[in-house]
């Protein structure tokens, strides 16, 4: 599935948050967007999946038209993995991994035993299998995400919106969490924060600088030392990393 | 937490025996609801002359029904009271539970919306200021003063929450306190101005919360609306699981909640109100009710939502037979009973270790 998101434009109050923002994903491309503390990564992804309308600008999977369907409709192939995932309320990991088959419900509509099928297959590619009768609320942060990315995966979308999925993590679930992401195979557009992660996930990036794109394109492309002092403010240096051959990153040279 | 999640586990096991040990007690506790009281009629009487009566004349001992003294009783003040308390239990403590999933917050319960100070206000004006009096709204007054206050108050919270943008969870509960304490201060002042100590008392009286004003011309409206209520909230447990994830993640699963929201809310004010009409502000079994089920269950609403009908309509049937026997010849107003079990047995749910609001 094929996300256009083209020319957004959000305004809170006076403040221009998002100006003129256009972002693409390919079939199953996996997109990275990169940028400093309160640049619009978050703001920009909202838009795109009707948490907030912006002012101007269009959004498209394929021929469905996001901001004028139903949050049905749209849910029903778009996915997020978002930031915020506290409640007061208790839940088992399987009933809140269960709850990723509500678009795929009617109202009255009950769970079938493919829904369970669904749902076995999503704990599982997230190694959660042993923790279907655990609550939510005792997990860790590391394995609340997990629980939140079974429960996308059990929504079944063609495109998966990420928004800082990795933080606060440490560095094995990083890996997990965007190599179960990756080998889903599905369109992905992912806020990071990590470059080094960016390099080894993305396939293109785009770099967001004061609700602008700044850059966009292959990460090897994209993360120079330039750009990266201008987005972040930070002497960088890069270099290929003669473990990984990728490219790696010195900070405050 | 691992024995938690175990021990959730080995309790939901039992969900549909539990549900039916439930139902079981409901209808001993009926049973043994009309047999007490002023007048005590032996347990297997009263059977017999609920069966005739629910059977009409199919089942049951015609013997019993013979002494119409004992009939009279059980057919004209006891039972409608049991019906009373059955499903102002049941609906007390659905819209708890709908309320806490509205709100996103575990302590709120039916009047959080400023309901109970709505009807307050609209019961006060109707027995000191007047239209009880008047001959067309005789018997009809308060109840309708207390539906009419509930209404017009949670349609102004509504309102108030709505204002510039979506109605959040913490401006509904803000907006209800606020509209709550203007109603109650509307109250005081109705109250200090009216020169009728007999009405005043009234007051004190209807705001304790009472099932003694039931009767068989009341039960329709009562069964209707609380029934319909139930039916209506059974098939919705998905979009309530959806809330409790908070507006931002159920937009992802494609649902709107600020929608919702309001519906529920609108269902829950006509609910509420009604109950409130006909007996008065009973507290805690709204609050404390759909905790023991999500301790029992979990949050689930789809095992939550049934649990807590029955537990309610169990717990109010038990309130009422104490309010009649504790102190002895004298009818206790029932919100009295629900507060002194409640608080206590909220307490203890709050220190006992690990109790964190969901099971």
């Amino acid at each position: 599935m094929e996300l256009a998101a083209k020319a957004l434009y959000v305004r809170r109050g006076k403040k221009e948050i998002i100006k003129n923002a256009s972002v693409f994903v390919k079939n199953k491309q996996f997109v990275g967007l990169i940028g400093p503390n309160g640049c619009g990564k978050s703001t920009l992804l909202k838009s795109i999946y009707k948490s907030l309308i912006p002012q101007s600008g269009t959004v498209f999977l394929d021929a469905l038209d996001v901001l004028k369907s139903s949050e049905k409709k749209v849910s029903l192939h778009l996915g997020v993995v978002g930031q915020f995932n506290e409640m007061s309320f208790d839940l088992t990991v399987e009933q809140m991994v269960l709850l990723g088959r509500t678009p795929h419900k009617k109202l009255l509509e009950q769970d079938q035993s493919d829904d369970y099928q669904i749902v076995e297959e999503a704990l599982k590619r997230t190694r959660l299998l042993d923790y279907r009768t655990r609550s939510y609320l005792s997990l860790s942060g590391g394995e609340k995400q997990r629980v939140i990315l079974a429960r996308t995966i059990a929504q079944q979308p063609q495109l998966m919106i990420l928004d800082e999925p990795t933080n606060h993590l440490d560095i094995r679930y990083q890996f997990e969490i965007l190599s179960c992401v990756k080998q889903l195979g599905i369109s992905v557009l992912a806020a990071l924060h990590d470059l080094e992660l960016a390099v080894m996930y993305c396939d293109y990036v785009y770099a967001v600088k004061d609700g602008e794109i700044y850059a966009h394109g292959k990460p090897e492309e994209v993360l120079t030392p330039e750009t990266i002092e201008a987005l972040y403010q930070i002497k960088c240096q890069t270099f290929i990393n003669p473990v990984t051959h990728r490219l790696g990153f010195a900070y405050g040279i | 937490m691992v024995n938690q999640g175990a021990r959730r586990g080995m309790i939901g096991y039992f969900y549909y025996p539990i549900i039916l040990l439930l139902l079981f007690l409901i209808a001993i506790s009926a049973i043994y609801s009309v047999s007490i009281g002023q007048v005590h009629i032996p347990f297997n009487r009263s059977m017999n002359i609920l069966l005739h009566v629910l059977t009409n004349g199919k089942l049951g001992s015609s013997d019993a029904v013979g002494n119409q003294s004992y009939f009279t009783i059980i057919y004209q003040i006891r039972m409608p009271r049991v019906i009373f308390a059955l499903l102002i239990g049941m609906g007390l403590s659905l819209c708890g539970a709908v309320m806490q999933a509205v709100v996103q917050n575990p302590l709120a319960d039916p009047y959080i919306i400023g309901i109970s100070s709505g009807a307050s206000l609209g019961a006060t004006i109707a027995i000191l200021v007047g239209f009880g009096a008047s001959a067309f709204f005789a018997n009809f007054g308060i109840a309708f003063g207390a539906f009419i206050g509930a209404v017009v108050t949670s349609a102004a919270v509504l309102l108030l929450s709505s204002i510039g943008g979506k109605a959040s969870p913490v401006k509904l509960v803000l907006s209800g306190v606020v509209v709550g304490a203007f109603c109650s201060s509307l109250s005081s002042l109705v109250i200090y101005f009216a020169n009728n100590a007999a009405g005043v008392q009234q007051v004190a009286f209807w705001s304790m919360g009472s099932l003694a004003p039931s009767s068989w011309d009341k039960v329709p409206i009562l069964t209707v609306v609380v029934l319909i209520g139930c039916i209506i909230f059974l098939f919705q447990h998905r979009v309530l699981n959806t809330m409790l994830l908070g507006d931002e993640s159920a937009i992802t699963l494609g649902i709107n909640l600020s929608a919702f929201r309001k519906i529920y809310m609108i269902l829950a004010a006509l609910i509420t109100g009604t109950m409130v009409a006909y007996a008065g502000t009973i507290g805690f079994v709204g609050l404390i009710i759909p905790h023991i089920c999500r301790g029992l269950f979990g949050a689930d609403h789809k095992r939550l939502i049934p649990a807590t009908l029955l537990l309610g309509g169990l717990f109010l049937i038990w309130a009422d037979i104490l309010s009649r026997i504790v102190v002895p010849n004298v009818d206790l107003p029932i919100g009295i009973i629900t507060s002194v079990i409640g608080s206590p047995l909220f307490i203890y749910m709050i220190v006992k270790k690990g109790y964190n609001f969901g099971g």
